[in-house]
């Protein structure tokens, strides 16, 4: 039986060579000697890549097709090896009928590799982790397809359904096993930590872009348990994940992954130590705040809004930060976004205590009142509905002399000019809060109202004015190295007279 | 204020005036500011600093009096007069400008002379001034300068009124201007909009102030206030860009580089790149020894960064700097590089590989050998395809640059390398590139290593790269011989024709024609002319459109007797397709057509088509197709339009659809300036005036329109017996367009006979 598998591997692996699809999959000789320790330099068939790896004796000796419970103890581990060397050999979906026999035979040895590993004998011995991380290698590390949808359609793509994974049913398996053995507490860290090694890691982060919300969901768990139980590479795995959120931030705009990352994120946010280090801060502001940039936050919002919150919990005084954050990356002209915002602002806000709004109230609140009034209502009934929440209310009165100068101006002007019906009563209930709150305050605010909007016309005639004359007299300088005469010419009033007299 | 002003301008006596105004503005600023990161209450206290700076200028400069060769101007000017005559007026005018123009230069050094108190330059501004006063006509004060000379020569009251008020400006000149405060009060608006307004015009703010405060002030003022929007900072970058002259010209270029370097370090890409474009425009224009001196450590400073925002930034400068580096610092400059080549963060290493083929441009042949190539191989075996990508892209930039024995050393294992890789992004790349690198490594290395690296890519697994390596095939063919064009290529072009992707045809479909010349006309005909064909029949109207685009490059080969017969089912099923575009494309190409098919082809199989379209549901095919008929009566010269074309054009306008009827009095109108006058009003007149009965009213007023256009093209006596009446009567119209269009065309009509 070993021999008939043996004879069609070669065969098998010719025929996928020969296909276009195996001979991207087996790869490119530079990928494959970087990671070195892992794969063979270059790419050959799985025959002999085994070999060279294994000395034939131990590959030869025992037949992988063979069932645990059917060998005697000493020889599990051997057959562990040879199973998993099996599974090295990568199929080609696009066709589903092509080598059926095989990939029913490699499914079948999937399961009895997750069957040992939950059984959980013995310690893996070295030359069962590295195997096990090859096989992982060859199946999980492939580079995705192009998406057809955004670069045909001119990226109209509608209802974006979820691209599905057609290897799928031997890549479940795979992720299932990974996961339980990176779990499984026959894995000794020390030695794992040799061969889950960066290279390891990165590639792993990488298939975070991957089209397959299965897949994600699978790395994610992967993922957690890799921090938990490496941490020697807890820095590294921060690390690559900023960058790939950086470059989604700065870069691409277009990552697949950034919800199932920050979810990892936060449980690992979660688990930081008091006081916060000066690290942790720096990602913080330089990585999740500049999260809020990307149009497609809408994907991600919920588990980057745990991330922040987590971060404010852990740190009260951090909330400052994230707030001013927050107002500078405010949306300007997507009304779906701000409605975002205002979720999120206001999450915060309820984990936020007095002495923190104090630094950021002003612009905060007046932030607030431009939602207010903004001409989109779901924005303003949103701002308005913030003023249901008691924390928000209990902040607003202990500060209310800052605050009402700057709300109800904004709620007037609703009153006066606002389209949206369900909007005015909104704004009308929150008027009349304001005025339960301090009637005397809210009485000389609702004065300097009409004084103000005069004001602020002057102001802007003025400023108008102001550049005019800066134009004229700017149009009388001349510009320099024209002509040598007019070298010096700076711009002081005349003080000789003022002084003298 | 006033006595606090002179109080204060006692205390700090005179001689240091300017610098102590300079150090308390400083001051003042930096208490704002330090107000606002620190003190709750920051807002009032910033603008409480903010005012106090504004009171400490008004007793620095105090405005009220303006001296003229001793004489107090305010004496010299005459009161304003109640009624004032031009010459009153003028004179007024220039006496304000007098005023103006030394207010602008005040003569702060010479203020202990007793003699004449205008310095040099300052006199030298106000003959400046006069002399464009009594030179200049007066519309250009009326858009150049300010309000009181704009008045000095136009007499009406509103003028007048603005007059006396730049009058009294000028005169009380109550509030003088000071530009960095202008600034500073609008960079503190909450407003981003004004603030934005503000930057963008930074320049007049630097004009106003002058060269030497500009560097002193306004740029340090700059360099410390970028904590703003990005859109703010982007503007900020870029009128930088575009600074030197306002800082007083290139050898005071160097001022500009710290608020450019600070913006070189934000988080934002826009703004990084833009700052990146200017510091480079200005580096380019800085002396060497300049830069040397203060871009170099900028560089340096850049590549050091602790966020890997500065270091992305710094690889886009080295090319700048390196030419003008002593030889150790060349060697620094070059190791930096390298660092950056093989930095931690992936968002660096990209920017250094795409940045790669410009620094190597500027380096030593030697250099380029050793250190160029190291720093390339570090990219080339990126774990990151991102990089690797931008590295190929290096690829022929750098190939060009190296003699072509070490091109084939070094760059052409990695390319074929390349063309291999795991990641699709990156063989596209190679796709891409391919072509441009065959030129640097000669024929013997294309022959033996990229052809068949080529041929691969065309037969890639993933349709985009093949997408890319079919678009490049006929430059690529291009540089080989005919021969392995034929033996290699070729049968991969075959393949194509046929390939599952129809992006893929398409994109061989549109470039396949090329590759006629090169093969020669045996090899065209026996191998080319098939897949011709079988992409002409291609089910994806895109394909058999790229094909037909390029048709006259094949006629030059095979002339087009062999391709018509194929040709015209294509064109046949392209007219008749069912989506517009694809209709409206083929009507375009139709008289490129006909040029090349000839008129007896054309009659025989194209005609029936032309008036086809004249009937589409879509209008933009409708209006096409009368475009089309111009064309080619364009084409073809009148004789043939009237026997070929009009009297079938004529017959449609009895259709029972308005639209259609509508379109025929379009082509109507396009046609007959081709045509000429006297078919026009043979054959095409009769039908528009016959169609002014129309019970349309939209016929009507088109029926107006044409006879608008016809006027120019009729003689006067046809106008005035045949148009005019028919205008006439229809200006009667109940309908209201109509009564309109009609009136244009007769006032047309009039317009006409009064220039004859």
């Amino acid at each position: 039986m070993w021999k008939q598998f043996l004879s069609k591997l070669p065969r098998k692996s010719s025929k996928s060579d020969s296909s276009p699809a195996a001979a991207c999959l087996n790869g490119n000789p530079i990928r494959w000697t970087r990671s070195g320790n892992v794969v063979p330099s270059r790419s050959s068939t799985v025959k002999r890549t085994a070999s060279a790896i294994f000395p034939s004796s131990v590959v030869t000796s025992i037949e992988p097709l063979l069932l645990f419970k059917d060998v005697p103890h000493t020889e599990k581990k051997n057959l562990f090896i040879s199973k998993l060397n099996l599974c090295c050999v990568v199929f080609d979906f696009s066709d589903p009928d092509k080598n059926t026999a095989e990939k029913d035979m490699k499914r079948q040895t999937l399961l009895d590799l997750i069957e040992y590993v939950d059984a959980g004998s013995s310690r893996f011995t070295e030359s069962m982790i590295s195997a096990s991380c090859k096989m992982f290698a060859s199946n999980l590390f492939r580079a995705f397809p192009p998406n057809i949808r955004s670069s045909f359609v001119g990226g109209e793509a509608e209802e974006e359904k979820p691209m599905f994974e057609p290897a799928w049913s031997h890549l479940q398996l795979v992720y299932d096993l990974l996961l339980k053995f990176i779990e499984s507490s026959s894995l000794d860290a020390k030695i794992g930590k040799k061969y889950v090694d960066h290279s390891f890691i990165l590639r792993l982060l990488h298939l975070f872009d991957s089209e397959d919300p299965r897949e994600r969901e699978c790395l994610k768990a992967i993922l957690h348990r890799i921090y938990g139980k490496f941490m020697v590479h807890r820095p590294f795995i921060r690390e690559v994940v900023s960058n790939i959120f950086c470059q989604f931030v700065f870069e691409t705009e277009r990552h697949n992954g950034i919800a199932e990352l920050l979810e990892v994120f936060g449980s690992i946010i979660s688990g930081f130590a008091l006081p916060l280090k000066e690290e942790h801060k720096l990602f913080l502001w330089k990585v999740i705040i500049p999260l809020h940039k990307p149009k497609t936050i809408g994907i991600y919002l919920q588990q980057l809004t745990y991330c922040v919150a987590q971060f404010v919990e852990k740190e009260p005084k951090l909330a400052t930060s994230v707030i001013n954050g927050l107002l500078r990356y405010w949306p300007v002209t997507n009304s779906q976004k701000e409605v975002m915002f205002l979720s999120e602002l206001e999450e915060i806000l309820e984990i936020t205590n007095e002495v923190e709004i104090q630094e950021c109230m002003l612009p905060l609140f007046r932030r607030i009142a431009y939602c207010i009034n903004s001409f989109h209502f779901q924005v303003a009934e949103r701002a308005l509905f913030m003023w249901n929440n008691d924390h928000l209310i209990s902040l607003v009165s202990h500060n209310r002399q800052a605050i009402m100068p700057l709300i109800l101006p904004a709620l007037e002007r609703n009153i006066h000019s606002h389209w949206n019906q369900a909007v005015l009563n909104l704004t009308r209930n929150v008027k009349k809060l304001l005025h339960e709150m301090d009637e005397e305050l809210f009485i000389t605010c609702e004065n300097n109202f009409e004084q103000d909007e005069m004001e602020q016309k002057i102001a802007e005639e003025k400023r108008r004015m102001t550049w005019h004359r800066l134009e004229s007299s700017a149009a009388f300088q001349p510009l320099a190295g024209n002509t040598a005469v007019l070298i010096r010419p700076p711009l002081v009033s005349p003080v000789v007279a003022a002084a003298r007299s | 204020m006033r006595t606090l002003a002179l109080r204060g301008s006692k205390r700090r006596g005179p001689p240091g005036l300017e610098e102590a105004e300079l150090r308390g503005f400083g001051e003042d600023y930096r208490r704002a500011q330090d107000a606002t990161k620190t003190s709750p209450r920051s807002i009032t206290t910033a603008v409480a600093a903010s005012s106090s700076y504004r009171s400490h200028l008004q007793w620095l400069a105090p405005p009220a009096t303006v001296t003229f060769r001793g004489h107090h101007l305010q004496q010299m000017l005459p009161p304003p007069p109640s009624a004032g005559t031009a010459i009153g007026r003028r004179r007024r005018a220039r006496l304000c400008l007098l005023a103006l123009s030394s207010a602008l230069q005040p003569p702060v050094e010479k203020k202990e002379q007793s003699g004449p108190l205008l310095s040099l330059p300052v006199r030298h501004g106000f003959v400046v001034a006069l002399a464009f006063l009594f030179v200049l006509p007066p519309p250009i004060f009326l858009s150049s300068s300010p309000l009181p000379l704009a008045a000095c020569d136009a007499g009406p009251l509103r003028q007048r009124q603005d007059l006396d008020q730049g009058w009294s400006h000028m005169a009380a000149n109550d509030e003088p201007l000071y530009p960095i405060a202008i600034l500073i009060d609008e960079l503190k608006n909450e407003d981003i909009q004004l603030r934005l307004n503000s930057i963008r015009r930074l320049s007049i703010i630097a004009r106003a102030l002058g060269e030497e405060r500009t560097r002193k002030e306004l740029i340090p003022f700059l360099s410390e206030n970028n904590d703003d929007d990005d859109e703010v900072l982007l503007a900020m970058a870029e009128e930088l860009g575009v600074f030197i002259p306002y800082v007083g010209g290139v050898e005071h270029a160097h001022v500009l580089l710290p608020p450019l370097e600070t913006l070189c370090t934000v988080e934002e890409t826009c703004v990084r790149e833009k700052a990146v474009e200017s510091l480079c425009r200005i580096g380019a224009q800085m002396k060497e020894s300049d830069l040397a001196e203060w871009f170099i450590p900028l560089a340096k400073r850049l590549a050091a960064g602790e966020w890997f925002t500065a270091r992305v930034s710094s690889c886009g400068l080295f090319h700048v700097v390196y030419p003008s580096a002593t030889d150790p610092l060349k060697a620094e400059l070059r190791s930096i590089f390298a660092q950056l080549c093989q930095d931690d963060t992936p968002m660096v290493r990209r920017a250094a590989a795409s940045n790669l083929g410009k620094f190597a441009a500027t380096l030593e042949q030697s250099h380029l050998k050793s250190d160029i190539m190291s720093m390339f191989e570090d990219l080339t075996q990126d774990d990151q395809d991102s990089v690797r990508l931008l590295a190929v892209e290096g690829c022929a930039a750098l190939g060009k640059l190296l003699e072509s024995q070490d091109c084939i050393a070094h760059i052409l294992p990695v390319i074929v390398n390349f063309s291999q890789d795991k990641s699709w992004r990156v063989r596209y790349m190679v796709a891409n590139q391919l072509y441009e690198l065959c030129e640097a490594v000669g024929p013997e290395a294309t022959r033996a290593d990229l052809v068949p690296a080529y041929v691969r890519l065309l037969r890639d697994n993933e349709a985009e790269v093949r997408i890319a390596a079919a678009g490049k095939v006929t430059k690529f063919c291009r540089i080989l011989n005919p021969q392995l064009a034929i033996q290699h290529i070729l049968p991969c072009v075959k393949e194509l024709s046929t390939d599952s992707s129809q992006h893929v045809r398409a994109a061989l479909a549109s470039v396949i024609m090329g590759m006629a010349p090169t093969l020669g006309k045996d090899a065209t005909i026996e191998q080319l002319l098939p897949i011709f064909l079988s992409l002409l029949k291609d089910e994806f109207p895109d394909v058999r459109l790229n094909i037909i685009s390029k048709l006259d490059q094949v006629n030059q080969v095979i002339g087009i007797d062999l391709l018509s017969q194929s040709l015209l089912p294509a064109i046949v099923a392209l007219a008749e397709d069912r989506h517009w575009r694809v209709r409206l494309a083929i009507i375009e190409y139709i008289p490129l057509l006909a040029s090349q098919l000839g008129i007896r082809f054309f009659d025989d199989k194209l005609g029936a088509l032309c008036m086809q379209w004249l009937e589409d549901k879509v209008f933009s095919i409708r209006e096409a197709a009368a475009n089309n008929l111009k064309r080619l009566a364009e084409e073809f010269g009148p004789e043939w339009a009237m026997q070929h074309i009009i009297p079938e054009v004529l017959e449609k306008i009895n259709s029972p659809h308005y639209l259609y009827r509508m379109t025929i009095l379009r082509a109507i109108s396009l046609l007959a300036p081709v045509v000429g006058a006297d078919i026009t009003s043979e054959k095409l007149l009769p039908i528009v005036i016959a169609s002014s009965k129309d019970r349309v009213p939209n016929i009507k007023f088109n029926v107006a329109k044409v006879l608008h256009n016809l006027v120019s093209i009729l003689d006067q006596s046809l106008v005035d017996k045949t148009i005019r009446p028919c205008l006439v009567e229809l200006t009667e119209d109940p309908d209201v367009d109509v009564r309109y269009f009609a009136n244009q065309a007769l006032e047309a009509c009039d317009q006409v006979m009064m220039s004859s």
